[in-house]
């Protein structure tokens, strides 16, 4: 324990850890409830006024105390425990605590290392590039304080320290690329803080509440993974059928009773695709299979509205075989499916009677008005983005005239509900769609943040039919789901992308470009930064040719590299602060030892005029040279002058030097 | 964090003949500090949370942090390698005063060298931060209890700049010693020393030969004798004694002080050297082994205490 441990903290350095955790708690605000904010507010500024006046610090009780309201204020707040909200919450309100209790150089560690933690917590809520460097600055800082608290004496230029960390930062990079890319990425979560019952895992749930959701949080876990026996389907043929949702009020949709019915026999247009799934854990009962199942699994069966469904809820990782066709005629309608098809909510407005009639005018058929309605999506102003606005009791109203920004729920349930409006019988169906394709495992793999909703429709000619709307908004969403960019209009939060046949001028056209810049620079984070995952792991090695590194040998490729970085990043570092001898004195020591040769030897204490001197005495022929040559030295070492001629002179001189 | 190897296994740069030593990259150790530890536990911690989110970003954060761990490791070391260190003086004390050791610290490299911190066993610390090309002296002090050569020992040369998360160390013997007198006794020597003093009283301001000693100037003291130089230094008048071979030469002799413990009677003779000095009186030392003719001085005074010093420590 050092002496240093226990001293004061000196006043530059407690201002600049409260202005560090101040900035790093910040982004922290915009999603905390206003009074965590304000409590760790009233903390930091009653740390600024003892600084002014120490007698406000609170002693010891009145901490405690302190710490106790900040417990109380968490626990009226965020009524669930254990959650990672919560976590947060109290982290902030003890953080603010913490500035009261600084007061030596050892507590200038530990508020150190709160805030890095602080910042890596900001990843859990925003993942965007700016904060990226809004965390890289800020650690810099941080650091920037653990240097300047190392010196003996502060080293009085705030500056300097902040390059020198950020140098610092900079030579950490390669060791950081390395261990991020060969970190062996495991496909599950070792423990969820958010969902300590199964069931609570995000993904598909048996309903869906239309504009309650304000955000969808994009999670990267893995539903299941699927090995196709022959030819895989086209990425946008992979919609993976889910629960069928049949009864509304207009604002929550739900499955309701199961159908009565038997599957109908299909008249299948295609040829059977095999595949075989794994399905992580759900807690469900119902099982994923490809869009239109033909055999499902043993211990399942298909219900009418070919949803497949098992016993029991789904409590460990299940494989399973089924196959499917990708085109189908269902044929015929049952009277049971036609009533339920075309049951309406009480919530229907009269703008809405007015667009479906309207759409029913122009069509010749029931095809032409489901036309019509995708037509409309697409030419009007829809937005597709991930974080839509929150919608009030009549959310379909307002989401079609008003709003008009949603993702694939509200897309799909809207628009099962204006062609039951229109007369056409019609369903929403919840599963996912795409999937990533892993070349090393030979397998697609399907994520949580696949999940979506489309809706099927009974037209006479073909029986019920699949009909995406998202697809007419948002084609982007089907196309390039299998590249895990789903979470690419997360990227433009606030800017959602617009999918509209408008016209744009010059000016629009470039705005375009430059958002299509932007999508792309962000396609890639998303893919390689974000998107990192264990398949995009196998399939980075593969390319890298390194098809061995798997799992144990991931790891200690890992080291290997690492090691290998840090021996190199070790020989720069050292070569550059080597012991230099410089030039001029070099140059010297080479006269002296031309003189040591003729019996002249320079004593260690001796400096460059009393052995000067010496040698005049002693060889009084080359006075005239050794005193050039001295005058020269002593200018050029003493006088702060490196001037280049200077020494080149001197250089030329000591070599033409003959004694 | 501090632990002791057994010295067989330690590597220690040792001092070349001209007092001066360098550090060597391999004579260099590294562990992380206490902060060093908890720093480690952060990482663990954010990687079990980046593991179970599954958050590449906070991969980053934690790979970054990590990284730097790293380089502050070559950081810390590179602070401390080829450092040089000469020895400096050290004056003599008296045992029971502090022995301080002079070192001077040589950066012969551009960068600076924040940090740098010698210590000898667990006695307090000197810390200071070079610039690059800069030279500096750090005093090392160090208790004394007995008479004798006081080795200055193992210098342990650290640093634990950037980051105060690790601290290398390097053991240097350098070959620095410092001349510990005996303590002066505070009983002083008989007055009247045996020996060979031929009058205890002498026969002052009547002879003529010999310089013995000063005394305030009285009226009709010969100009002559008036002691100028204490004139010019404000000393007050003085005159200078001048005696026969009579004169009072004080003899400080081992024999003196019968039944006298070694060391006690060492003291004992130191205390008599320190007062004859005051009076600046002339004195001899009698010790076994070691006849000083008497004189006066600061040179005599040193040889005469290092005399005592060193009694029965060489040949």
């Amino acid at each position: 324990m050092r002496v240093q441990d226990r001293e004061p903290l000196s006043r530059s350095l407690l201002s600049a850890l409260i202005i560090l955790l101040v900035a790093a708690a910040v982004p922290h605000f915009f999603h905390l409830h206003l009074w965590i904010t304000l409590f760790f507010l009233a903390s930091v500024a009653l740390r600024v006024a003892s600084m002014v006046r120490p007698e406000l610090l609170p002693g010891k009780l009145l901490l405690f105390l302190l710490a106790v309201a900040g417990l109380v204020n968490v626990t009226l707040n965020y009524p669930v425990l254990f959650s990672g909200e919560t976590a947060i919450a109290l982290m902030t309100s003890m953080v603010g605590l913490k500035l009261l209790e600084i007061n030596t150089r050892r507590d200038l560690f530990i508020v150190v290392f709160i805030g890095y933690f602080l910042l890596a917590t900001q990843f859990l809520f925003n993942q965007d590039m700016w904060m990226v460097g809004y965390v890289i600055l800020l650690t810099a800082a941080l650091t920037g304080v653990l240097l300047e608290n190392s010196r003996h004496r502060p080293s009085g230029n705030p500056i300097k320290t902040y390059w020198k960390s950020l140098a610092l930062l900079l030579q950490a990079l390669p060791v950081m690329l390395v261990l991020f890319v060969f970190f062996p990425r495991l496909s599950g979560p070792i423990w969820s803080l958010d969902s300590p019952d199964i069931s609570g895992i995000t993904g598909l749930g048996d309903s869906i509440t239309m504009g309650s959701i304000s955000g969808l949080v994009l999670s990267p876990a893995v539903a299941f993974r699927v090995e196709f026996s022959g030819p895989k389907p086209a990425p946008p043929k992979r919609y993976w059928r889910g629960p069928i949702l049949w009864d509304t009020d207009g604002r929550n949709w739900t499955r309701g009773k199961p159908l009565t019915n038997e599957p109908l026999v299909m008249k299948p247009n295609s040829p059977v695709i095999d595949y075989f799934i794994t399905l992580e854990p759900s807690g469900r009962r119902w099982v994923m299979v490809l869009d239109l199942p033909k055999a499902v699994p043993e211990q399942a069966k298909v219900l009418g509205d070919f949803q497949v469904i098992r016993q029991k809820p789904i409590y460990d990782r299940i494989r399973y075989q089924a196959s499917s066709w990708l085109f189908y005629n269902t044929g015929k309608i049952t009277p049971e499916e036609l009533k339920r098809g075309l049951q309406l909510p009480g919530n229907i407005t009269q703008r809405m009677r007015h667009l479906v009639e309207e759409w029913k005018s122009v069509a010749a058929n029931d095809l032409d008005v489901v036309n019509q309605a995708l037509r409309h999506f697409r030419n009007e102003e829809f937005y597709y983005t991930l974080r839509p606005p929150l919608l009030s009791s009549n959310p379909v109203d307002q989401f079609m005239f008003e709003s008009r920004r949603g993702f694939c729920e509200h897309f799909a349930t809207s628009f099962t509900l204006l062609m039951r409006l229109a007369g056409i019988p019609s369903r929403v169906v919840t599963g996912y769609q795409g999937g990533e394709y892993n070349p090393l495992g030979d397998h697609l793999v399907v994520r949580q943040s696949d999940a979506h909703a489309w809706s099927e429709v009974w037209l006479p000619e073909a029986g019920w039919v699949r009909v995406d709307p998202t697809a007419a908004v948002a084609p982007e969403r089907i196309e390039r789901s299998f590249e895990f960019d789903t979470g690419l209009a997360d990227g433009l939060l606030g800017a959602p992308i617009r999918f509209g046949n408008v016209h744009l001028g010059m000016v629009g056209n470039m705005l375009k470009q430059l958002r299509w810049g932007v999508d792309a620079v962000n396609a890639s984070w998303h893919r390689w930064v974000l998107g990192y995952t264990e398949e995009r792991q196998s399939r980075l090695m593969h390319m890298l040719g390194l098809d061995f590194l798997q799992g144990r040998r991931l790891g200690l490729a890992m080291v290997v590299f690492a090691a290998i970085t840090v021996l190199l990043l070790g020989v720069a570092i050292w070569y550059k602060g080597r012991n230099r001898i410089d030039a001029v004195y070099a140059d010297y020591l080479r006269f002296c030892s031309k003189l040591k040769h003729r019996g002249i030897t320079r004593r260690d204490t001796e400096g460059p005029l009393d052995y000067l001197k010496r040698i005049c005495r002693q060889r009084p022929d080359i006075k005239h040279g050794a005193t050039q040559i001295t005058q020269l030295y002593i200018k050029l070492r003493y006088s702060h002058s490196s001037g280049k001629n200077d020494q080149r002179s001197f250089h030329s001189m000591v070599r033409r030097f003959r004694p | 964090m501090k632990i002791k190897p057994p010295d067989r296994i330690i590597r220690i740069s040792h001092s070349d003949p001209q007092g001066r030593a360098r550090i060597r990259p391999r004579h260099i150790y590294i562990l992380p500090t206490r902060y060093g530890v908890i720093f480690a536990l952060l990482l663990l911690l954010l990687l079990i949370g980046s593991i179970n989110y599954a958050n590449n970003l906070a991969f980053f954060l934690t790979f970054l942090l990590a990284g730097l761990g790293i380089v502050a490791t070559l950081h810390t070391w590179r602070n401390l390698v080829d450092l040089e260190l000469t020895i400096g003086n050290s004056d003599p004390v008296f045992a029971g005063q502090p022995a301080s050791f002079t070192l001077h610290l040589n950066n012969s490299r551009d960068g600076e060298r924040p940090s740098i911190q010698l210590q000898i066993d667990n006695l307090p610390a000197a810390t200071t931060d070079l610039a690059g090309r800069s030279r500096d002296s750090l005093r090392l002090q160090r208790n004394t209890s007995k008479r004798g050569v006081l080795p200055l020992g193992r210098v342990t040369v650290s640093s634990h700049y950037p980051l105060g998360l690790l601290r290398a160390w390097s053991y240097v013997e350098m070959d620095a010693t410092c001349l510990v007198y005996p303590k002066p006794s505070t009983t002083r020597p008989p007055a009247t020393m045996q020996g060979y003093d031929r009058s205890s009283s002498g026969d002052k301001g009547v002879g003529v030969d010999d310089f013995v000693g000063i005394r305030p100037y009285r009226p009709g003291d010969s100009p002559k004798h008036i002691h100028w130089k204490a004139l010019a230094n404000e000393r007050g008048l003085q005159t200078k004694q001048f005696g026969g071979d009579r004169a009072d030469r004080l003899w400080l002799d081992w024999d003196s002080m019968p039944g006298v413990e070694r060391e006690d009677r060492l003291s004992r003779i130191c205390r008599g050297i320190l007062d004859a000095c005051d009076r600046e009186q002339e004195f001899g030392l009698n010790i076994p082994g070691t006849e000083l003719n008497p004189s006066r001085g600061q040179n005599h005074r040193h040889r005469c205490l290092a005399a005592l010093a060193n009694f029965g420590e060489t040949a």
